[in-house]
């Protein structure tokens, strides 16, 4: 008699391999195996449509047929591990990179890539925005070594060709948006994050993109200053400011560490993608 | 048997019919406000932040809510996920739900989620790895769960306890109560040639806590017989509308969910099945009154 275990791996093997054997094996006399293609196309079925919500534009760039093929690869070499598919997927984009019959489509993966960062916005979990007066209150030497955590919402990517012009086109339906895209006008410096009414892509200065991933990384104030080239310190610190009040508005911070006094200037790190 | 505080919700849920409350129909309940007793959700889609747990708080104000999961696995031999465990009862802390439940199925097998209620074999190592999952939940929670017989489509070779026997064991050993779903009683005895008044018969009328309906879909086998699957993809059927009534008829009245998951129709389709079940319900508080006064 096969323990719950065994039956259970047999049952995996079946669903995710299939490799029907052994679970066959141990069904009643008079049920058929093929009964087990019920459940191994239901589980594939649900697990693709969880895809096609996070990867929506994708899914219209390939179509119907060309996506479920995808999504059959890439789940049986990924399948989910937890109960969340909310959370499912974020290893796609790296797999469509990698995906043979997508390579025509040059831009599929940097469309993913953002595509996963919306996701991620929207189903971030809530937290209340940094409360401004705890910020004021510090003493003015202590302003320069504020650190701060992010919303986790928030999320900053550069892409090497315009994708978020082509994801919108795709997801509007705008066919004059899309023949006006430029493939060749260079990477994009995106910022992702969900406002009240939704989650919002919006395309950055590439120095005020590497200013937000360097706060968003937790870097000080004062690290950042430092890192910069001593020929822009000049005109960098008024732009911080104006950066950082923006921020600071729009409410991407819930939270802020103060830096240990004298630390070493970190070394920013200034294509990082979160 | 572990210790069971009882839950305190500020809502509790009546013995009437609710709804199952889709992404679908949320701007609608706000707006047209519905004549419906409760909502259940499943917990899963309220896992993250933003819009759905905003229109979920706003809801609730005015329903008292149910959260159902979907994806526990409380039959999974490796244990429960201590991290699923977790985001549940973050949203019942934010939810206050009136009642909690989930499943006697199973979905995870070495670390991967098969995201679908698989079937047990009905074994007692079966039985006693649901039973110690349930009295894990149960403290984990600090509350009473309910848990929800399956529908299937195959019986294992080794399965020795008929699964009504298995679901009345569940709810004495671990005290928590029994979300009888009519429908699958139904698919589950048509397809194993079972007989649903039987099953019925077999459940603990105390441990009812929650009744589920819904609809099913039939597919014809090659050799002339016929399968029915648990799609929650249209109405509500005479037949199980009748055994609905032998399960009133046993339990009283019990609180009653439409569930109608796929092909989601307009809100007053969902709201016409649901005064279907609360015509039947208010009957059969009827019955159980004369009967109390007799």
């Amino acid at each position: 008699m096969p323990t719950l275990l065994e039956l259970q791996r047999a049952m995996r093997a079946s669903l995710l391999d299939r490799n029907d054997g052994p679970a066959a094996a141990m069904l009643a006399d008079n049920v058929p195996a093929d009964r087990l293609n019920i459940y191994r196309n239901t589980f594939l079925t649900g697990v693709t449509r969880a895809l096609r919500l996070s990867y929506p534009a994708v899914h219209r760039l390939v179509g119907d047929e060309f996506f479920a093929g995808a999504a059959a690869q890439f789940i049986t070499q990924h399948p989910p591990q937890a109960a969340c598919l909310d959370q499912y997927g974020a290893d796609f984009p790296q797999f469509l990179k990698c995906f043979e019959p997508a390579a025509s489509v040059e831009y599929l993966a940097d469309v993913a890539r953002l595509e996963w960062a919306v996701n991620r916005a929207i189903h971030a979990l809530d937290m209340a925005p940094l409360d401004l007066a705890r910020l004021a209150a510090l003493p003015p030497e202590d302003q320069s070594r504020v650190s701060f955590v992010p919303h986790p919402s928030i999320g900053l990517l550069r892409t090497d060709y315009p994708v978020e012009a082509i994801w919108r086109g795709v997801l509007g339906g705008d066919d004059a948006a899309l023949a006006a895209v430029d493939l060749t006008s260079g990477p994009a410096f995106l910022l992702v994050e969900r406002r009240v009414a939704g989650v919002e892509v919006s395309r950055l200065d590439p120095d005020a993109w590497r200013f937000a991933v360097a706060l968003c990384e937790g870097q000080a104030l004062s690290d950042v200053f430092a890192a910069c080239p001593p020929s822009e310190r000049g005109t960098a610190e008024a732009r911080h400011e104006v950066w950082l009040a923006e921020h600071l508005a729009a409410g991407r911070f819930v939270d802020f560490r103060l830096a240990p006094r004298n630390a070493p200037a970190l070394t920013a790190s200034s294509e990082a993608v979160p | 048997m572990s210790p069971v505080a009882a839950s305190n919700p500020p809502r509790p849920v009546p013995a009437k019919a609710g709804i199952g409350l889709r992404f679908q129909h949320h701007q609608a309940v706000l707006d047209v406000a519905p004549d419906v007793a409760w909502m259940e959700v499943h917990t899963e889609n309220y896992m993250g932040g933003g819009t759905p747990l905003r229109y979920l708080d706003a809801i609730r104000r005015d329903y008292p809510i149910s959260l159902h999961g979907v994806g526990l696995s409380l039959g999974s031999a490796e244990g429960l996920d201590a991290a699923h465990l977790e985001r549940i009862r973050r949203v019942a802390e934010r939810v206050e739900p009136a009642l909690m439940s989930e499943h006697i199925a199973w979905s995870i097998a070495n670390g991967t989620y098969l995201a679908d209620l698989l079937p047990l074999p009905m074994t007692e190592e079966a039985l006693a790895v649901v039973c110690r999952h349930v009295d894990q939940v149960q403290s984990y929670l600090k509350r009473r769960i309910l848990v929800e017989n399956p529908s299937t489509y195959l019986r294992f070779q080794h399965s020795a306890i008929p699964e009504w026997e298995f679901m009345a064991a569940v709810a004495a050993r671990t005290g928590c109560g029994i979300l009888c779903d009519v429908n699958n009683i139904f698919v589950s005895a048509h397809n194993h040639g079972w007989d649903g008044s039987t099953y019925l018969a077999a459940l603990p009328p105390a441990a009812i806590g929650e009744i589920h309906l819904a609809g099913h879909s039939v597919r014809a086998l090659p050799d002339g017989s016929s399968l029915r699957i648990d799609d929650h993809g249209s109405h509500v059927i005479a037949e199980v509308w009748a055994l609905y009534r032998e399960a009133l008829a046993r339990f009283g009245p019990v609180p009653t969910l439409i569930e109608w998951d796929t092909d989601v129709p307009p809100l007053d389709v969902l709201l016409g099945e649901a005064d279907c079940a609360g015509a039947l319900l208010a009957s059969a508080g009827q019955e159980a009154h004369r009967a109390d006064a007799a």
